[in-house]
């Protein structure tokens, strides 16, 4: 029965099959920078969203292979260049996976930077060592020759695309419909039917882990499905 | 203060450095003479797009010929004012074939000028990195009659002309003639240019569709959007590829470094704005803790009277210390750097000043644990503690080389850190990739996406 189940798993093919894109990135410089906190606090306000993404969201791809440090600009910039290790942390602690548009991001950190400096008036207009330069994100997104009709498909793509198209899978996936969920979840429940397996996956911790050990978490993930563990 | 015994070999500027001292003297085995070539060696074929496989994967490759084939049948024009030496001719001559390799037909042209004007460009060049500069009427004049010149010789008839730095930017006169995109490629820092110059180059400037920048810091407000594109690396040129270990045994023999001890390295040219003098002083307060030898590798004396003056500076200040080997190396020591770069323990790059500061960019390259000073775009590429060690003072960094000498497994972390990050942002594939989404985006062939 179990190995019944082992093989249906593996050989499942989904109704529709998932077709791995990846992303390629410009940074746009934008108008605002600051040069502390206070500025910091006004350029958050006014800035667009794209920037909000490029500061929080593009963070992770560009520092993939980090673990630790600051999950976003803002928090980095504040510990490094404001010396103020309290606000960073408290920055930090903005989890992407739990917001569903960029303007949920926005008002949280202006809402942290705010209570930050009500407490703590005197930080607003102390001079950062080194300005903030707000940027946005342009994004085109590419699409790669992978395409996966059942999980053993599916591994082998995951072994071979790059992280660029983890992240647009796995990261920038959660502020598009669905919200907070990545398309692999979406596709492994939607398509295959494997509800736990994709609730498994959208609780790897991206903040911990660098992309790479993200992949190598799915693929242990997806192969303990095919090998008999609860899917 | 004794004078300093210098060892011939370290003698730069003053005889060849492989010529025979006139007045030997006694130097431990490890400080013999420096073997350093004396000509040129052979250029080594440029690279192709499939050789960069190894280094940046296969859909790396992939998601670049993608990208190529939305352009292909659109043509591109490179124009700069040099064709050879400097950064941008450097980058060029990788560019160019790669991008005609994905069939996006690329052409470079250079202008050309008399010496009134690449005096006059100088002149703007310093101006516009903030020094004193008398600007005149004839100045202006000169700048636009070659600008004009050059404008009336060169076609434009590709789909995007792609102008490098501010010696050509006149030729934008041409665009409303032209049915391309136009984009001002700007790899000087404008952060805090001379008014006048600024003045002068701005409504040129805003005349383009685009601006791109290698830091965000670098840049001024302006009516067109700016894009950030950092300066790169070739990881298959002479200066960064894998070498044997035997060749870096050759080198360390060629240069007396002893590879039993640790090797601390700065690269540089000789000048005062990468605080040579502070790094031999950082040094000495290291060597108290560490027995370590110090590398100081770079050119400028020959040439370069104030090169010259800093040099001895340099040696002034090594005194007679054995593990201080300073060396002047010519132009054409790429593989040298690199075997210099590999052989050491620590990099340092301790810049009072600095534009991008593709030294540390190499450094990382080569995993290399980097401490740099905090200036210009070093912060960009050495993350405090993250990529590397950012540091302030002579002191500072003479504690950050302790640390990361007696800590190897942190300076292993940040060595393996740093070249990710440069894979990610600092190569000539990133740069490529970076010019095909813009000129995807210029000619309409893609839509951004928006950010959410």
């Amino acid at each position: 029965m179990a190995a019944a189940a082992q093989a249906s798993v593996a050989t499942r093919r989904a109704s529709k099959p998932f077709y791995f894109n990846a992303e390629s990135h410009l940074t746009r410089i934008g108008r605002e920078r600051a040069t502390n906190l206070t500025e910091l606090l006004q350029g958050l306000k006014s800035c667009p969203d794209a920037s909000i993404f490029y500061h929080t969201f593009q963070t992770l791809r560009e520092h993939h292979y980090i673990r630790g440090g600051f999950s976003n600009d803002f928090a980095q910039w504040t510990f490094a260049a404001c010396n103020e290790a309290g606000l960073a942390e408290r920055l930090a602690a903005a989890d992407v996976r739990d917001f569903t548009s960029v303007q949920e991001i926005r008002d949280r950190i202006v809402d942290t930077i705010e209570s930050y400096l009500k407490a703590n008036p005197a930080s607003g207009a102390r001079p950062a060592f080194e300005p903030f330069y707000f940027c946005a994100s342009v994004t085109v997104v590419t699409p790669t020759p992978f395409v996966a009709n059942t999980l053993p498909e599916f591994t082998e793509a995951l072994r071979q695309v790059s992280l660029e198209c983890i992240h647009h899978h796995f990261i920038t996936a959660r502020l598009r419909p669905p919200l907070t969920r990545n398309d692999f979840s979406v596709w492994l429940e939607e398509e295959m039917g494997l509800v736990s397996l994709a609730e498994r996956l959208n609780r790897i911790d991206i903040y911990t882990a660098t992309l790479n050990d993200a992949r190598q978490r799915i693929l242990q993930l997806v192969q303990q499905a095919m090998n008999g563990a609860q899917a | 203060m004794s004078p300093r015994k210098v060892p011939d070999a370290v003698a730069a500027g003053s005889a060849p450095l492989s010529a025979p001292s006139a007045t030997p003297e006694p130097t431990p085995e490890r400080r013999r003479r420096p073997r350093i070539p004396e000509a040129p060696p052979v250029p080594a074929p440029p690279a192709h797009l499939n050789d960069y496989e190894p280094i940046i994967g296969k859909p790396q490759l992939d998601e670049l010929r993608f990208l190529g084939r939305g352009l292909s049948g659109k043509t591109v024009k490179m124009v700069n004012s040099t064709a050879v030496g400097g950064g941008v001719a450097e980058i060029l001559n990788r560019l160019v074939p790669l991008m005609n390799e994905l069939e996006v037909h690329t052409k470079w042209e250079v202008i050309t000028g008399g010496d009134d004007f690449f005096q006059v460009t100088k002149g703007f060049h310093n101006a516009l990195h903030g020094a004193a500069y008398d600007l005149t009427k004839e100045a202006l004049d000169i700048f636009m009659m070659y600008n004009e010149q050059n404008r009336q010789r060169m076609e434009f008839g590709e789909d995007l002309i792609v102008i490098h730095d501010p010696q050509p930017a006149g030729l934008v006169r041409s665009k409303e003639a032209s049915h391309g995109r136009w984009v001002w490629r700007c790899h000087i820092d404008l952060s805090s240019p001379h008014p006048g110059v600024w003045d002068f180059l701005r409504p040129l400037v805003e005349q383009y569709d685009a601006a791109i920048f290698s830091s965000a810091s670098f840049t001024r407000q302006l009516s067109i959007p700016q894009y950030l594109f950092y300066p790169c690396i070739d990881p298959l040129s002479e200066k960064n590829k894998e070498l044997e270990e035997s060749y870096l045994e050759k080198i360390a023999d060629d240069f007396g470094i002893d590879r039993s001890r640790p090797v601390i390295t700065q690269v540089s040219r000789f000048d005062r704005l990468k605080d040579p003098v502070g790094v031999v002083q950082a040094y000495k307060l290291v060597k108290k803790y560490v027995d370590c030898q110090l590398v100081l590798a770079g050119g400028g004396a020959s040439d370069d009277p104030e090169g010259a003056a800093v040099l001895a500076e340099v040696r002034e200040a090594a005194g007679d210390d054995p593990d201080v080997i300073i060396l002047n190396l010519p132009p054409w020591c790429a593989l040298e750097v690199n075997a210099l770069q590999r052989i050491s323990t620590v990099v340092v790059q301790k810049s009072l000043k600095e534009g991008f500061g593709l030294t540390v960019t190499e450094a990382l390259w080569k995993s290399k644990p980097v401490i740099a000073g905090a200036v210009g775009g070093i912060p960009t590429q050495v993350v405090h503690k993250l990529t590397g060690v950012l540091v302030h003072s002579v002191e500072g960094c003479a504690y950050q080389l302790r640390y990361l000498l007696t800590h190897p497994e942190f300076a292993q972390q940040l060595g393996k850190n740093g070249r990710e990050h440069v894979k990610e942002n600092f190569l000539i594939t990133t740069n490529l990739k970076r010019y095909l989404v813009l000129f995807q985006i210029l000619l309409g062939v893609t839509q951004p996406r928006p950010a959410a």
